[in-house]
């Protein structure tokens, strides 16, 4: 391990940081929108997630491609009342599937948890060797 | 004796460079919220290698304060482009690299105290 190893190291880890961060960030929006029936583009909230990508060198980081939306199919809910139902009372639901998110969200947090601990004894190892120059 | 005070210069001029890093570091974290505000650096490395290679002198001025604002970074929808992880992990680099260069600057030193402690008892 040397000297120029650090940064890459650390840059390693704080990818995985902040693909896990937008990640949760994206689910939570998943989660508000649930519900959403229409939006801007005029159909119903599309589920969206992170592509991720190796950054390329070996080894290496993580790379967010792009924010891609879930393509499946919307959820048919039969509600006649509804200011968006169709002739047959039928409106569509985002593809959200709750407890997907649910458990989606606590992965999302174990993996930014574990690239802190490696950020964290990482540090504690370069700080044993400069230690060495007491 | 001239290439020691350059050693020691250098090492002060690095260990100065890392203590304004951490506090611009500090201040982009304090930011991280604020509406328009983009992330300050201090490029002092690529600086001081620069100086080093076209044997300009290394002044506090020119080389080891400056502060920049790399305007590289993507900007979020209130204009900011601090990401919390970066910054973290930039304070991890850092918090070393000021260490080390204490470390070497104090191994410096007892070196010169060695040197200058030979014969004094003979």
């Amino acid at each position: 391990m040397g000297i120029d190893e650090i940064a890459p190291m650390v840059d390693i880890a704080v990818s995985g940081m902040r693909a896990q961060s937008l990640r949760l960030n994206l689910i939570a929006g998943n989660i508000a929108n649930a519900e959403t029936t229409r939006t801007a583009g005029g159909e119903p909230y599309r589920r969206r997630d992170v592509v991720l990508r190796a950054s390329g060198d070996e080894p290496g980081g993580v790379t967010v491609l792009n924010i891609a939306k879930d393509s499946s199919a919307f959820r048919q809910v039969l509600m006649p009342g509804h200011p968006d139902a169709d002739a047959e009372g039928f409106v569509q639901m985002p593809n959200v599937d709750l407890p997907v998110e649910m458990m989606n969200m606590v992965t999302a947090s174990r993996a930014y948890q574990a690239n802190v601990a490696i950020l964290h004894r990482y540090q504690e190892m370069v700080e044993t060797t400069v230690e060495l120059l007491r | 004796m001239d290439q020691s005070a350059r050693i020691t210069e250098y090492l002060e001029a690095g260990l100065r460079a890392a203590g304004l890093r951490q506090s611009v570091i500090a201040g982009n974290i304090a930011n991280m919220a604020t509406p328009g505000y983009r992330r300050h650096a201090v490029p002092f490395e690529e600086v001081f290698a620069d100086a080093l290679e076209k044997g300009k002198p290394v002044t506090y001025g020119d080389v080891v304060d400056q502060v920049t604002r790399p305007m590289t970074g993507e900007v979020n929808e209130i204009g900011n482009d601090v990401q919390l992880e970066s910054e973290i992990g930039d304070l991890v680099k850092n918090s070393l690299l000021y260490k080390t260069y204490a470390r070497l600057l104090s191994r410096t030193y007892q070196q010169m105290e060695m040197a200058m402690s030979v014969g004094r008892d003979g």
